[in-house]
């Protein structure tokens, strides 16, 4: 029997997590804004039938949302995070291989049944997950990645299927993939969508019918193998574990401008202090820093700019960073801006190896140690303790340009100041 | 490192140390952490002000304490059978048991496994 993939994901993630831990929240319309409070990304079931758009800027339809009696909350990354990990753990007890591919989906290699049985598999699987976390999943089942998400889709269109769709044999594929327009193909960016209609290849079902030769000609390797998955051959094989980052990137929109160097230095330095921890947690070191800040490009008299600085040894300590990255800051900065975002990338990251000697650092191996038991120390205090509970003082106290979240839910499920509340009257 | 000498005859006897989340949480992906708010479930020894394991993934039989969803608001009592049918009862003099008529959508959020009350 050839074996079946699942992107399993979860139904309107963020405004379902908000739902599971506020009644007042069950059956109503919740969308969730990004960062800053800035746009809509998150509708629950009951905000899309009001026709909310996703992506639409705050400021814009606020009023209307209160009109219409929806309720809206900031993005609590700390109750989605761990909501999420709940998640995947659950789905990886139940699956022999499973993909976290993001926040709330995963590809998943599904127990050897027969069709009837796979579908009563993914049934039995959203019971599971709504039962125990209160969420909402669809299952797409297909012989090929490609092909799940599209199942993944399907299953949550036709409310009949009931959140669980499975592609029939490569065989019958022909009747679904005429349906679905070349842009809904997972992988299929711009270029390809372009280059696909000239050619009159318009549906799923023509890409995969297309002459090899001439997808091979225009998009290699790649294009066969979007092809290859279309016809239900699994090219894309499950990448079980994190895959070593290349790159790490921490930027963020101020809520009011920065004007002033102090400000934006302040910023910046948060940023890397967040970059530096997620370096250290992912094992990895970097060799380079960039620092880039810009002001709004929706305003006249743009100003954009970065710096970049090899470091003389890969690092991932805090310190190290900030002394190098604040420099840059100074350097980019003109008066007489409004600077509207900041941000801090962090490149050719290595894993962490067992010996680094700095030889143009002057820091005895013992202090070197004594560094990285630091780092330890900060980082775990401020995984017990909440984020910033030990902080670099350049980064500055309570700033002004600091995330604005107006509508923020309790950190139900992290902080124990923010449980949940249940009434014993 | 290198340890010399002789081996302790206790190295047989080694057992892993106590850990109370394996003994109070058997099932970590659907367990939560609540806080207790009021004196209605004191006879059932769950205090003001006292956290509350709640496991999603247990069946709400009668007799068990749940956290139910009732009138917008979580409430913590009692899951009982009366007149072929269910009522929330909770564990004070004061507070009167709530009937759950076939009109009544009741929702369990999940079933109380065990409470932390400070001493």
């Amino acid at each position: 029997m050839a074996s079946t993939l699942a992107l399993i994901d979860c139904n309107n993630f963020y405004a379902a997590c908000e739902q599971a831990f506020d009644p007042l929240l069950q059956g109503r319309p919740v969308v969730v804004l990004s960062n800053n409070d800035g746009c809509i990304v998150a509708r629950s079931r009951e905000a899309r039938q009001l026709g909310i758009g996703m992506g639409t800027p705050y400021f814009k339809v606020a009023q209307q949302l209160q009109g219409l009696g929806v309720v809206v909350r900031s993005s609590n990354y700390a109750l989605y995070g761990d909501m999420s990990a709940r998640v995947m753990a659950c789905l990886g007890a139940r699956v022999p291989e499973l993909e976290v591919y993001s926040v709330d989906e995963a590809f998943a290699r599904t127990p050897a049944l027969e069709a009837g049985a796979l579908l009563a598999w993914g049934a039995e699987l959203r019971v599971l997950v709504k039962q125990q976390l209160g969420l909402s999943i669809a299952v797409g089942m297909a012989p090929s990645k490609v092909l799940a998400k599209l199942a993944n889709r399907l299953a949550k269109v036709d409310p009949a299927r009931a959140g669980v769709f499975r592609f029939p044999t490569a065989a019958a594929l022909e009747p679904w993939l005429e349906a679905v327009p070349v842009e809904e193909i997972w992988g299929v960016g711009q270029r390809l969508a372009r280059w696909c209609r000239l050619r009159g290849l318009t549906t799923a079902w023509a890409l995969s019918q297309a002459n090899p030769a001439l997808v091979k000609r225009q998009w290699g390797v790649v294009g066969l193998r979007l092809q290859q998955e279309l016809r239900g051959i699994s090219c894309l094989p499950l990448v079980q574990g994190p895959t070593p980052k290349r790159e790490t990137c921490v930027s963020r929109s101020f809520s009011k401008p920065i004007e002033d160097l102090r400000q934006l230095r302040e910023a910046v330095a948060t940023y890397v202090v967040r970059a530096a921890e997620k370096l250290r947690r992912q094992r990895q070191l970097t060799a380079c820093l960039t620092v880039f800040i810009r002001t709004s490009p929706f305003q006249s008299g743009f100003y954009g700019n970065s710096a970049t600085v090899k470091l003389p040894l890969a690092t991932n300590d805090t310190t190290v960073l900030l002394q190098a990255a604040l420099p840059l800051v100074a350097q980019l900065f003109r008066r007489g801006y409004r600077f509207h975002k900041a941000g801090v990338l962090l490149q050719e990251l290595q894993p962490l190896g067992q010996l680094q000697q700095h030889l143009f650092v002057s820091l005895s191996p013992q202090q070197q140690q004594r560094r990285e038991a630091l780092m330890q120390l900060v980082d775990q205090l401020n995984g017990r303790f909440g984020a910033g509970t030990l902080q670099w003082a350049v980064t500055g106290l309570q700033p002004p340009w600091f995330m604005r979240r107006g509508h923020l839910s309790p950190s139900y499920t992290t902080r124990l100041k923010e449980l949940p509340l249940v009434q014993a009257r | 490192m290198v340890v010399g000498g002789f081996p302790s005859p206790a190295d047989d006897y080694i057992e892993a140390g106590l850990d109370l989340n394996s003994l109070l949480i058997p099932h970590p992906i659907s367990t939560f952490l609540w806080r207790v708010s009021g004196e209605a479930m004191q006879g059932a020894g769950i205090f003001d002000g006292d956290l509350l394991l709640v496991d999603r993934s247990l069946q709400p039989r009668p007799g068990r304490v749940v956290v139910a969803v009732f009138e917008g608001a979580f409430t913590l009592k009692r899951l009982e059978r009366f007149r072929g049918g269910l009522r929330l009862q909770a564990a004070h003099p004061a507070y009167p048991p709530i009937d759950l008529t076939s009109a009544t959508e009741l929702q369990i959020w999940g079933v109380a496994t065990h409470v932390i009350h400070p001493l």
